[in-house]
């Protein structure tokens, strides 16, 4: 077979496998990725090898196929990763609303745009002016790092003390949701030096480490929340158009590109704190424009970390997929640039092809069953992969991580502050006092 | 503008220190956190302090087992006749209903200067993403009105809408005609937006900054807060509310430039992108050793104008022959929303 149908079989097949996958809840791309490394890695000098023309499109398909589908558990389920959570609270408006399958397929649109934006602006750029800005701004990630965390702080606005005559009361009771966030942030952030320090998760399940935690802290709040307050969802309707234009679909892109390109280009700010940039940076007052804009992030985020390790001249490793496929193979030049990017465009189409059908299962299931027990079954799957990828230790940590992201749910802070796993526990490490505080905790 | 407009703004300032920058290249990030912090810190100090702490002469505090336009109707007919018959300025405090965890009871207050009346209209019962619940958009179905004294001049179109969260403050200030000025979130944009606030902010942390690491830090502390806060005040007054400036040397906010709204797309993405433009140049210049030279013109065409003239032409492209309808924003409004939906 030639290399070219080798190609573009295997990053169809990717791209299915990933999108049907992303429909389940609490799933994650790199979960199943990671196993499929191992599986790589120990077929290596075997009769039964798998070919790099194998595996990097099929792998670049997967998490394209991710990228683009995982808004379907997101908003409908109600269940996101963290990259997705921007979505879900204006994507269950839309469910809330009989208009379920808009909200996912705006977003979809989204990342089709981001696809677009992707391969036919930025990687075209890449190789050109990437390096040179990899030069300038190696030495100071570790600032970008601690000036999210500020804003991100500051950025939370009280949401109590709307009644009463002014003054000492009226302020506590509006300082109980920022105090509540600060103690999710340092307590995620405390858990991330546990289990970036000494992990109690298996060495043999790596990849995986932080699985749990993620889990926890964002999907099976929302899981809980779900079954103990959701309404009845309304009956779906479908869309005969999505009222949407190009002036919307270009100003989506302009805030989301820049929310996902900060997010896929510093090391650990991820996809939540992408669509957090991309929801402050522009002042959109469209709310499509809002949710489209988190799809192109969402997009950007996952493939274009992934793409950067191909770019020729950068070398730089972004994202959890590029780090597996950096235990596997090493990029060689603009023949690996091109095939990616050509495999990210396939993918995208084929993906974007797979929302409706896929959409449309998930709407008459939740057309079906109660919500609630959608939900409930939701939550099991959760847990199911959970202790089927990490163990029972992997379901303690979960469990641990639920704890804390109970604390925005109950509290009404934001979410966003479970981020604190990462960011705080990595911005000291490149800040130089990481060990500092890890001797302090006595983890080393 | 909007929280991270300023804030990118303020580290951008920051950056064209080149102690920050230095400090940065041997693993100190303090004075970019610095810089961010006070762009951002005036918004800070009224949103999430001194708004509690503001006292108001009337609170309109629906019951929630009982709402009632007509309360609420009577209640600001009373406030205005209480600013015309003491001439004095009277602040009002419109609370919020929530009557369930996640469900508030919308209300609108509108002024009819011909009829010289107040209108209160409950609304629909919305959750906290402010969707209406199915079912509760007619249960009020009456306006309530009540006559008022005076009439109520809006220089600006905030609806004085109320549902989610904390409900807005309204000051009534008497004009020499009779008729009352309208002003929205009197609390905002007072002492906290002013330059002289700013520079006593550095010196108090300069101060501090001398007595733990001596001279050079303390100035470059003072500078770096300064201007940061200060570039905060020069950009609120590009919008039309304006700023305190020099409290408290000036009393009352000076009105703004009117080139833009504070929620606009346009200028608060240009803000952030320029900014990221800016701090990329000054890393540039600070980098020794580098292999790649640019200027700054060429940084700007690569980055700004290229990228700026390419969007157009794709607008401009894609909107031909359409008419594009951008939602009217107004500076308080702006800021009291993202202030509820910011999460």
């Amino acid at each position: 077979m030639s290399p070219f149908w080798i190609v573009l079989l295997s990053v169809s097949a990717g791209t299915v496998l990933s999108s049907v996958l992303a429909c389940l809840p609490g799933l994650h791309v790199y979960n199943v990725m990671g196993a499929m490394v191992l599986g790589i890695l120990a077929l290596e000098e075997t009769a039964f090898a798998i070919p790099s023309d194998v595996f990097l499109p099929a792998m670049t398909g997967m998490i394209v196929g991710w990228a683009m589908l995982n808004t379907i558990p997101a908003v409908l389920l109600g269940t996101p990763d963290e990259s997705a959570m921007f979505t879900v609270l204006p994507g269950q408006k839309y469910l809330m609303a009989g208009r379920g399958f808009e909200g996912t397929m705006i977003t979809a649109v989204g990342g089709l745009a981001g696809a677009f934006f992707l391969v036919c602006v930025v990687a075209p750029c890449a190789p050109r002016y990437l390096p040179v800005s990899q030069q300038v701004l190696k030495g100071h990630m570790h600032w970008v790092l601690w000036i999210i965390i500020t804003f991100m702080l500051m950025s939370e606005w009280p949401k109590g003390g709307n009644r009463g005559v002014a003054g000492w009361a009226k302020f506590y009771d509006a300082w109980k949701t920022l105090l509540a966030g600060l103690a999710t942030f340092f307590l995620a952030g405390m858990l991330g030096f546990i289990l970036l320090t000494r992990s109690p998760v298996s060495h043999e399940v790596a990849f995986q480490n932080i699985m749990p935690a993620f889990v926890g802290l964002f999907a099976i709040p929302w899981c809980l929340l779900n079954m103990i307050s959701a309404a009845d969802v309304p009956k779906q309707k479908p869309a005969k158009s999505l009222a949407i234009n190009g002036d919307v679909i270009l100003r989506s892109v302009w805030s989301g590109g820049l929310g996902g390109g900060i997010a896929a280009y510093f090391p650990i700010v991820t996809g939540g704190v992408g669509g957090m940039l991309a929801g402050h940076a522009t002042a959109q007052r469209d709310e499509r424009i809002f949710i489209m804009g988190q799809g192109v992030s969402k997009f950007i985020y996952y493939v274009g970390a992934f793409m950067l390790l191909f770019v020729p001249g950068l070398n730089l490793t972004r994202g959890g997929g590029a780090w597996m496929i950096k235990a596997l193979y090493t990029p060689a030049g603009k023949t690996d640039y091109y095939m990616i990017l050509g495999s990210i465009a396939v993918a995208s189409a084929i993906s974007y092809l797979m929302m409706e059908p896929l959409t449309r299962v998930v709407l008459r299931f939740i057309d079906r069953y109660n919500y609630r027990h959608v939900s409930t079954v939701a939550l099991a799957i959760i847990i199911v992969m959970v202790v089927a990828v990490t163990g029972w230790t992997g379901l303690f940590i979960a469990l641990v991580g639920t704890g804390i992201g109970l604390l925005p749910v109950l509290f009404g802070s934001r979410r966003l502050n479970c981020l604190g796993i990462l960011l705080l526990p990595i911005a000291c490490n490149m800040s130089g006092f990481g060990e500092v505080i890890t001797g302090w905790l006595g983890l080393t | 503008m909007k929280g991270f407009s300023h804030f990118m703004s303020g580290v951008a300032v920051a950056s064209f220190g080149p102690w920050a920058i230095e400090a940065a290249r041997n693993g100190n990030p303090l004075f970019f956190i610095l810089g961010g912090a006070c762009g951002i810190l005036p918004d800070t100090i009224d949103f999430k302090f001194y708004r509690f702490f503001y006292k108001h002469d009337v609170y309109v505090e629906p019951d929630p087992q009982a709402p009632d336009p007509q309360y609420v109707a009577d209640e600001v007919a009373r406030t205005i006749a209480l600013a015309v018959d003491e001439k004095r300025y009277i602040r009002l405090k419109l609370s919020s209903i929530r009557l369930g965890a996640d469900f508030w009871q919308q209300y609108a207050v509108t002024f009819d200067n011909d009829k010289l009346e107040v209108a209160v209209k409950f609304g629909p019962v919305v959750n906290t993403g402010q969707v209406p619940v199915e079912g509760t958009e007619n249960r009020y179905p009456t306006v309530a009105r009540a006559k008022i004294k005076a009439k109520v001049i809006q220089t600006y179109d905030a609806a004085l809408k109320v549902d989610i969260f904390d409900g807005p403050t309204i000051g009534f200030n008497p004009l020499p005609n009779g008729d009352l000025d309208l002003e929205f979130l009197p609390w905002h944009r007072e002492w906290s937006h002013s330059l002289t606030v700013g520079a006593i902010l550095g010196v108090l942390v300069g101060a501090v900054a001398w007595l733990a690491s001596g001279w050079a830090m303390a100035w470059q502390c003072f500078v770096t807060i300064a201007a940061c806060y200060g570039v905060h005040v020069v950009e609120d007054q590009l919008g039309h509310m304006g700023s305190n400036i020099f409290y408290p040397i000036t009393k009352l906010r000076t009105p703004g430039l009117h080139w833009m709204h504070s929620g606009d797309g346009l200028p608060n993405f240009l803000t952030v992108w320029i900014s990221c433009l800016l701090i990329f140049w000054n890393l540039y210049r600070g980098q020794p050793n580098m292999t790649y030279h640019f200027t700054f013109l060429h940084l700007m065409m690569v980055g700004l104008v290229v990228p700026g003239l390419a969007f157009g032409a794709l607008r401009w492209l894609l909107n031909r022959g359409q008419r594009v309808e951008v939602a009217a924003g107004d500076d308080a409004d702006d800021e009291w929303n993202e202030s509820k939906a910011a999460g």
